[in-house]
């Protein structure tokens, strides 16, 4: 079985791996708003650009990445080819026109932006999982969040539920899958196609796992109040993340790229150009 | 009687993370026999017996297993057909029960089979009362109240309610203490009476030597051979090449023999061992 | 004083039906630092409730558990006695909090509140230990039951405390899963001096305990030496089996062949080979 713990990470030494997991969820944030800045296509293949240096940085096959485009496709082919039929110009003469689809030259651009949007948004979250293992993003996002401690939010047990979440799915699936079979071979038959059949043909294995889950539950509450577990008082960690000089330049470097884009949008160039001059 | 010929298993093909499960194993379990076997961990065991009853799909081109007149390996299997004649008891059998009744629990099975309810709640309190359990004490019980013992018993009476001919049990005493694993092992004996043919998973090497009467030995997917137990046990070469426990019995007996004491070294149970050892003190006298 | 102390400790608790079950009645006994002690019964002897009773998870109804003199039932005292009581579970999957070794491991010595330096050493020293350093990095699952066991003894380990106790930590072990953590245990009581509590019902593995604690339903009804063996009703009656050698030197010296009583497999050989050399006699 495919080890879920490990999400889809692509194990590889790169400088994108290495990077601290924290700077590369705050890139993620910048990135992501910038994306939605994007509205030129200059400013599409601007992005698209460094997005493929990250990849190629990263040392993850690009096949790898675009194959997580596989998933999103269709939804990003319906979208697109919607936009562009349900488009409307009035003050444009629509290209072609079949009953109530028309399109417009302009819808063609839209729609091709919209894709391109999309595909954006997939490709680099996609770069981050490949990257980084879960427990490192776990990690960063507790250490992002610590702030909220100030606000009474439960950021430690946040952090630890989702690291024993992901310890323990691929133990459930794993258990699931076992019981699924003894009771197939108990002649259960899963495969019926009404649907109130279904429901009623899982109980046999929903009972168990649940019997069995929380059983789990109290062993590890057991396991881990043997181990001097009291909550997050006085706890301290082995594994402190540390940022690196090569962290910064990073975060630096895409909030140059921000920078850019909101130039490149609102022609801040231009008018910095304009001002430069009449200096 | 179940004739496997040539079947490999392959997880996750044609995948990065792809691993041979089973390598041209070829196997005749034969109707009547006490089948053991065995193999350390990962060694393939699970895989193999979980294609008896089609819970795993024979791969294309992967062999074959016909069991008697069923063909395992043919586009359609008659699941209800084959899974009615093999029963299946997984490792831990009892974290399977389900229902807020044993009696429930244990018709599921040949409710399933299309058995009429009548004959179903028959065969249910036949078959708690073989597994040694007091059917109208313990028949209208949430399972989950019991004892882990019982707990395992029903799990087995709800096999047997399917009135299998061949019981394929994988690792059946696990976790029992020694009492525990005695009554397990007495109560498949009786139930071997009706269900001739038994095929048994187990890493414990004294059940294996007590009770089989033919014995495959598993080694990273591969058939290492077929035996007799005396012939696997007797022998310290084969036991070393398959990489075999000794079973207890012939651990001391080997030890003995390192001291110049001549017992036989094929010796299967405890008063097997006895016998020879008062034969051996006996004849220097 | 000794180090584990039970007075006198009741524990009852409430089962499937509603019916209230005595699992330990009046259990009096005493670990000291550095014992190798087995704890047998059969299922349902109160072997896990007596586990669970020496680090608090459990607090006795009446009598009372002292740990290096403090009582479990003293909430703010707990901290402190499980710093000095670790106890390894039945089940490996089941006691890991996150999914890389070292990590797991970690977790323990961080409760502690080390500085991370620390806690590091810890964490290399207690996988040296149990000889698990080269799957420091790996997830738990490329990891074999006896593998995963040792990984659990690590975790434990890391916070050093004085007495270990395994409830059944073989239970669900392979033979050679068990061996690998019967080995691990030997040494750690040996080279460490850490006291052991090994929970079993393998008599083979009690055997290599150097005194024996026999629980049935819910008493103790033998402490001993491996000289208990010479008294094999206690253990009959437990609903438990002797070791292999014993039964068969008791089978002899029945049958007129005097092989004494021997305390470990060895031993009995020598015995026989003894009296085969004499031929048979006395």
């Amino acid at each position: 079985m495919r080890d879920v713990s490990m999400g889809q990470y692509y194990p590889a030494s790169s400088f994108v791996h290495r990077a601290d997991p924290r700077f590369k969820l705050v890139i993620l944030i910048l990135y992501l708003v910038t994306v939605f800045f994007c509205d030129s296509f200059f400013s599409f293949g601007f992005m698209t650009l460094f997005v493929l240096i990250t990849i190629l940085l990263s040392r993850v096959p690009i096949l790898k990445v675009l194959k997580s485009l596989r998933l999103i496709i269709v939804i990003l082919v319906f979208t697109t080819v919607l936009m562009m039929v349900f488009y409307s110009d009035a003050t444009a003469k629509p290209l072609a026109e079949w009953g109530i689809f028309h399109i417009y030259l302009n819808g063609i651009y839209a729609a091709i932006k919209l894709g391109w949007r999309l595909m954006l948004l997939v490709l680099m979250p996609t770069v981050l999982t490949l990257t980084s293992t879960p427990t490192e993003l776990c990690d960063g996002l507790e250490s992002l969040l610590t702030p909220l401690k100030v606000l009474h939010f439960p950021v430690h047990e946040l952090a630890l539920i989702m690291s024993i979440a992901l310890r323990l799915i691929p133990s459930l699936i794993e258990e699931t899958d076992k019981i699924v079979n003894a009771q197939r071979a108990r002649g259960a038959a899963f495969e019926s196609r009404n649907p109130f059949k279904k429901i009623k043909a899982m109980i046999p294995v929903l009972i168990p796992l649940f019997v069995s889950s929380f059983r789990r539950a109290d062993e590890l509450a057991d396991a881990m109040d043997s181990r001097c577990y009291r909550g997050a008082k006085g706890r301290t960690r082995m594994k402190k993340l540390k940022a690196k000089f090569s962290d910064f330049v990073a975060l630096l470097f895409w909030c140059a790229i921000t920078v850019c884009i909101l130039f490149l949008n609102y022609n801040w160039f231009g008018w910095a150009f304009i001002a430069a001059i009449s200096l | 009687m179940i004739e496997v010929k040539n079947l490999s298993f392959t997880y996750s093909p044609k995948t990065p993370f792809t691993t041979q499960a089973l390598f041209d194993v070829n196997l005749k379990i034969e109707t009547g026999d006490f089948f053991g076997i065995i193999g350390s961990t990962g060694a393939g065991k699970s895989t193999l017996v979980s294609h008896f009853n089609a819970l795993t799909k024979i791969q294309k081109h992967s062999g074959a297993i016909i069991i008697d007149d069923m063909d395992l390996s043919a586009k359609k299997v008659n699941l209800k057909k084959l899974r009615a004649k093999v029963g299946m008891v997984f490792q831990y059998p009892e974290h399977q029960l389900f229902a807020d009744t044993v009696l429930k629990d244990v018709m599921f099975g040949p409710k399933n089979l299309g058995v009429s309810s009548a004959e179903a709640e028959q065969r249910a309190r036949d078959a708690i009362a073989l597994v040694g359990l007091d059917c109208k004490e313990i028949a209208e019980r949430s399972p989950f109240e019991l004892s882990g013992g019982q707990k395992r018993r029903v799990a087995l009476a709800g096999v047997i309610a399917m009135h299998p001919e061949i019981l394929v049990l994988d690792e059946p005493t696990a976790g029992l203490d020694p009492k525990g694993k005695r009554e397990i092992m007495d109560l498949i004996l009786r139930i071997k009476a009706d269900c001739p043919t038994v095929v048994m998973i187990s890493h414990n090497m004294d059940e294996i030597a007590e009770y089989c009467n033919k014995i495959a030995v598993l080694k990273h997917g591969r058939v290492m051979g077929v035996f007799s137990p005396r012939e696997l046990f007797g022998s310290e070469e084969l036991l070393s090449n398959c990489g075999v426990e000794l079973p207890l019995v012939t651990e001391l007996a080997v030890k003995l023999n390192a001291l110049g004491v001549g017992v036989d070294k094929s010796v299967l149970t405890e008063t097997e061992l006895y016998e020879e050892i008062k034969k051996a003190v006996t004849e220097n006298a | 004083m000794s180090f584990l102390q039970f007075n006198n400790v009741e524990y009852s608790y409430v089962g499937g039906d509603d019916e209230l079950i005595q699992a330990l009645k009046s259990v009096s006994f005493s670990i000291e630092r550095g014992e190798f002690v087995a704890l047998v019964g059969c299922n349902g002897s109160g072997k896990s409730t007596l586990a669970r009773l020496c680090n608090g998870l459990l607090t006795p109804d009446s009598g009372e558990v002292l740990v290096d003199g403090k009582s479990t039932k003293e909430k703010s005292a707990l901290f402190d006695i499980r710093k000095k009581i670790g106890v390894v579970f039945q089940n490996p999957d089941n006691q890991m909090v996150t999914t890389i070794v070292e990590d797991d491991v970690a977790f323990g010595p961080e409760n502690l509140g080390l500085p991370p330096e620390q806690i590091r050493e810890r964490v290399d020293w207690a996988l040296r230990s149990v000889g698990m350093s080269e799957h420091a990095t790996s997830g738990p699952f490329r990891l074999s039951g006896g593998q995963k066991q040792r990984v659990a003894i690590a975790g434990v380990l890391a916070i050093k405390p004085e007495l270990m106790i395994l409830d059944e930590a073989t239970g669900m072990l392979d033979p050679n899963g068990r061996r690998e953590v019967l080995d691990v245990v030997k040494k750690l009581n040996r080279d460490e001096g850490m006291a052991v509590i090994m929970i079993t019902h393998f008599m083979e593995e009690a055997a290599a305990a150097d005194r024996i604690i026999v629980l049935n339903n819910g008493s103790v009804v033998a402490d001993g030496g491996k000289e208990l063996f010479s008294t094999p009703e206690v253990f009959e009656a437990a609903g438990l089996d002797l070791p292999l050698y014993v039964r068969l030197a008791r089978r002899l010296n029945d049958g007129g062949i005097g092989v004494g009583c021997p305390l470990t497999a060895d031993e009995f050989a020598a015995a026989v080979a003894a009296i085969s050399a004499k031929g048979g006699k006395k």
